[in-house]
């Protein structure tokens, strides 16, 4: 079981890698516009 | 986790079901007095407020200067007539009929009042101006793709041909255009129209139509484009009339100053969220293995110590951050000593973060932070619907406001006229007002003379005569000429705007309701808190102090009211966002508990209760004339033409050496072939008395006429009087019905308005209303005093104020709830706590009853929640409770409120009324007016938007 030991801080520290990664997100703004993105991508694909 | 914060999963199919559902609600009003294709200026501006009536220009496929100017109802209107149309075409089926090349609408829903256009060379047909010329900009600029993009889910365009230049405006420039390092400006306009992928495809593709213009970026949501080009290559006018002639009719965008704490607020909340989310999720899987190894009982002291810090570690941080806005409003509500629903809810999360972490480093008892984690994370959504609810009804709100008029028409000293927003006009400076125009300012008639509609002001239903030395006002409708005048007020010094800062004042006096969840939450503190002290006297009776503190710990983290958070906004979403698909914007969960409980329901009159515009109401004489009147007053945009027009389809003839005569009337030669010319005249019995004799058998149809209050136009044929028409403002159909329901209800109903005296207690009577329950010619000062005067009588129940104008804004401010109605004048939209994007006041039924049905739902909600709070509470204090027990219930019990929710049936369109098409139509059949599904363009496209936010938003997305 002493494998909890490495694994837990393991995983915790991808866990806190992804909050860092949504943070930055947040902030940098890229979460502002929650409607237009979905609708963005259905459209993108018809550039030439 | 992220998944549950982007509840746009499936906007697209749902916007196309919207736009059909919008198209079932058309009304009188869009439609007043434009069945005949032009200048119905004078109708729409009764009710349309002052930034409308135009309808002549729309009527000319919008080929003059300043389209915009219209009201937003109109835009309503259109939005759904078109839309409706096309939905109807469709299912019709026939594939042989001729359909428009752009939009597909067929040739038999072709909006009636724009002329007709004829086959292209290559053999295509428009239905509306609007869509050929978007066609051609389409063709023009190689985006054809579109049609791939936009599928079946295209609508009629609207262009309005203008050439936007007062956004070229220096004034303009400095104060809403931002000049990046690399010399691009960078701007944001709000465009109409705006709904769909294929909208924002085609606007994103801007750069390559408009090469100034280096990169274009949607906000859906908001209804907004963030443009980035180089003003040396394009101005500013330029790109916005590209946008124009691609179907979105451009207005700037006001309300920056907003924007920035805005964003800091969102952007905040979705961090907490993230971050409660990922504690939560994490934290729970260390609980699981708590919990595994407390069943299997496999687990050494050291793995569960190492697991109980880590859960610490991982929880306090993050979940502490989270629930920052708990802590904040609970101390606030604590200093203020008002009651908060934050207030349990802090308590419940400090009792558990702390008493969790003194376990922890006791290294016994119970660490709560799976359940308080699934608490911030839950609270934290409810909170985040809230707020999107909120913003979408205040961003629709703001887009309303932004398609008012601010643009003058200056003239230098040559006399040459330019186009200037409203704020680069210096007082004693001359401006022109075009006819069918709005008055952007106060000022004083220098050349020529007019009528005036003053409805937007006072209530007054009737046009005045203007001339030289007379006083505009600002929000006044130019019915007839264009006028010039000299600027003597600007801005809030205008009597519009001292009436909209006293609004201002009003709705900051207005006493919040109480809140039935905060009524709710008080007790349940105090309940909470004692249960939490005789539980801790009680174990401390009987030896056992520190298991007391154990379980009153336990007491306080299960009961904390996650479900009772819950209950309100979630019944309060799934109401507000099928309200909004019904065509009804509510602004807060406060103006449905006021609308709940039966009240004084005051109605205004103009517009209103009315359809705002003058009608034909009776006819006495030869009825063969009244074709040929309304073919006389084909050209004026007088309210009396208007009415002969929808009174009777124009005969097919053209007169000659037509001449109108202002106040008076209009006289026209109808040349016969093979016959002496015949002189055909219209007007008021005093001008007509100069052109033409009345004979003695139609005197008593003009006393009785005038005797019953309406106004009169007489249509003489070869200098005598063959017809007497009786004009009148008339009640809409649905009125008297809606009135009465309202009384069955259990409301009162009271008649408010500034028109006159007899005319409102006429309107009364139709209504089935007591004399004494109707009021005329009160001013709009004075209609606030009676609202305040009824608030203060009126112990138990709302009073509730329904109307349109400007002169209503005060009074719906003073209101415990004020609804703002379809076209309504932008100081009474923001006065409001609901507007209403239908006319009449057939919809303040839906709403009355959808509002009582809703806080049943509420109620139902609390009472499971107090349940579910009442049996765990129970279990805690006796010690009984286990916390894997506490951790499946918690949940359970958020679930149950949200499927209460859901179930509910408030707002919900009347089962036998789902398909209304067949409905719509009838009506439009009947009502000449509404048969233009036309035209009315604004903002059809912010409550489309908003509406469609609202039911992305709804619960049914949550996770």
């Amino acid at each position: 079981m002493n494998i909890l030991y490495l694994l837990i801080p393991l995983a915790l520290t991808i866990a806190g890698g992804a909050v860092l990664a949504f943070t930055w997100s947040v902030r940098s703004g890229q979460l502002d516009d929650l409607d237009t993105p979905p609708r963005r991508m259905l459209a993108e694909d018809r550039d030439r | 986790m992220i998944a549950a914060m982007t509840p746009g999963g499936e906007p697209r199919v749902r916007a196309a079901g919207l736009e059909r559902m919008l198209g079932a609600g058309d009304g009188g009003r869009d439609g007043d007095g434009d069945g005949d294709g032009d200048g119905d200026g004078g109708s729409d501006g009764d009710g349309d407020g002052g930034r409308d009536g135009d309808g002549g220009r729309d009527g000319d496929g919008g080929s003059d200067g300043d389209g915009d100017v219209r009201g937003l109802g109109t835009e309503v209107g259109r939005g759904r007539g078109k839309g409706k149309g096309r939905g109807e075409g469709r299912e019709g089926g026939a594939s042989d009929e001729l359909r428009c090349a752009h939009c597909g609408l067929s040739a038999l829903e072709r909006p009636t009042d724009e002329p007709e256009l004829p086959r292209t060379e290559d053999d295509r047909w428009y239905c509306c101006a609007g869509c050929q010329t978007v066609a051609e900009a389409l063709r023009a600029g190689g985006l054809e793709q579109w049609y791939d993009v936009a599928g079946a889910d295209r609508a009629p365009a609207r262009t309005t041909g203008r050439k936007y230049e007062e956004l070229d405006d220096p004034t303009f420039t400095a104060r809403r255009v931002t000049t990046s390092e690399d010399g691009l400006a960078h701007t944001q306009l709000y465009l109409e129209d705006l709904r769909c992928t294929a909208c924002v495809w085609l606007v994103e593709r801007l750069p390559t139509i408009e090469p100034g213009v280096v990169e274009a970026r949607v906000d859906l949501g908001r209804g907004l484009a963030e443009v980035a080009f180089d003003p040396r290559r394009a101005p500013l006018s330029r790109i916005a009339a590209a946008l124009d002639r691609l179907g979105h009719p451009v207005h700037p965008y006001l309300q920056v100053d907003r924007d920035a704490q805005r964003r800091r607020e969102d952007r905040s909340l979705l961090l907490r969220i993230g971050l409660a989310g990922a504690a939560a999720g994490n934290v729970m899987l260390l609980a699981a293995a708590l919990y595994a190894g407390w069943l299997g009982g496999a687990m050494t002291a050291t793995e569960t110590t190492f697991l109980r810090w880590t859960s610490m570690i991982v929880a306090l941080p993050m979940l502490g951050y989270a629930a920052i806005p708990f802590f904040r409003t609970a101390l606030a509500s604590l200093r203020s000593r008002r009651l908060h629903l934050d207030l349990p809810i802090a308590l419940g999360i400090a009792a558990g973060l702390v008493g969790g972490a003194v376990n922890v480093l006791r290294g016994r008892g119970e660490i709560y932070f799976d359940s308080v984690g699934m608490l911030v994370f839950l609270l934290l959504i409810a909170r985040f619907i809230q707020a999107r609810h909120q913003r979408k009804a205040s961003v629709a709100a703001e887009m309303l406001l932004a398609l008012t008029p601010r643009r003058a028409r200056l003239l230098d000293d040559a006399g040459r006229a330019s186009e200037v927003p409203v704020e680069a006009v210096q007082l004693g400076q001359r401006f022109e007002v075009l006819p069918g125009e709005t008055v952007p300012l106060d000022g004083v008639l220098e050349e020529g003379s007019t009528t005036i509609d003053r409805s937007l002001l006072t209530g007054e239903s009737r046009p005045a005569q203007a001339n030289v030395g007379d006083e505009l006002f600002a929000g006044t409708l130019n019915l007839s000429a264009a006028v010039r005048l000299r600027a003597t007020a600007a801005g809030e010094a205008t009597r519009v705007g001292q009436l909209v800062a006293r609004v201002a004042e009003l709705a900051r006096r207005r006493a919040p309701v109480e809140r039935l969840v905060d009524r709710v939450a008080g007790k349940f503190v105090a309940v909470v808190t004692s249960a939490a002290a005789l539980t801790i006297g009680g174990w401390a009776l009987a030896g056992q102090l520190g298991a007391g503190v154990e379980h009153a710990m336990a007491l306080l983290v299960v009961t904390c009211p996650c479900a009772l958070a819950l209950a309100t906004p979630l019944a309060v979403s799934v109401a507000l966002s099928r309200a909004a698909r019904r065509g009804l914007l509510i602004k807060g969960a406060d103006a449905l508990e006021a609308l709940a409980h039966p009240g004084v329901i005051v109605l205004d009159k103009t517009g209103t209760v009315t359809l705002g515009a003058h009608r034909v109401v009776s006819w006495a004489g030869d009825p063969s004339a009244a074709a040929l009147a309304s073919a006389l007053e084909r050209q004026s945009r007088h309210p009396v033409a208007q009415a002969l027009r929808s009174h009777a389809a124009p005969a097919d003839v053209t007169f000659e050496d037509v001449r109108e005569t202002l106040g008076g009337g209009v006289l026209g030669t109808l040349a016969r072939p093979g016959g002496a010319p015949t002189q055909l005249a219209v007007g008021s019995p005093r001008w007509i008395a100069a052109h033409a004799a009345l004979p003695a058998e139609l005197e008593p149809a003009l006393a009785a006429a005038r005797a019953r209050g309406e106004s009169v136009a007489l249509v003489a044929v070869d200098k005598t009087v063959v017809a007497v028409a009786g004009l009148a403002d008339p009640l809409r159909d649905d009125a008297r019905a809606a009135v009465q329901q309202l009384r069955a209800l259990g409301w009162d109903v009271e008649l408010l308005s500034g028109d006159d005296e007899l005319a409102v207690r006429r309107a009364g009577q139709a209504l089935g209303l007591d004399e004494a329950r109707c009021r005329g010619g009160v001013l709009p000062e004075d209609k606030a005093a009676r609202i305040e005067e009824l608030r203060a009588r009126t112990r138990h129940g709302a009073v509730v104020m329904v109307g349109d104008g400007v002169n209503d804004a005060a009074a719906l401010a003073a209101a415990t709830c004020g609804v703002a109605t379809h076209g309504s004048a932008e100081a009474s939209i923001e006065a409001a706590d609901v507007y209403a994007s239908q006319p009449g006041v057939a919809h303040l039924v839906t709403l009355v009853e959808g509002a009582r049905a809703t806080l049943r739902t509420i109620h139902r909600n609390l009472r499971l929640s107090l349940l579910y709070n009442l049996s765990v509470g129970v279990l805690a204090v006796t010690g009984v409770l286990h916390p894997l027990l506490a951790a499946v219930l918690m949940p359970l019990s958020s679930l149950t409120v949200l499927l209460s929710s859901v179930r509910s049936r408030a707002m919900l369109p009347p089962a036998t009324k789902v398909r209304t098409a067949p409905a719509a139509r009838a009506r439009r059949d009947a009502d000449p007016g509404a048969a233009d599904p036309s035209h009315r363009p604004l903002v059809a496209a912010a409550s489309a938007a908003a509406r469609e936010s609202l039911a992305a938003a709804a619960p049914e997305g949550l996770p």
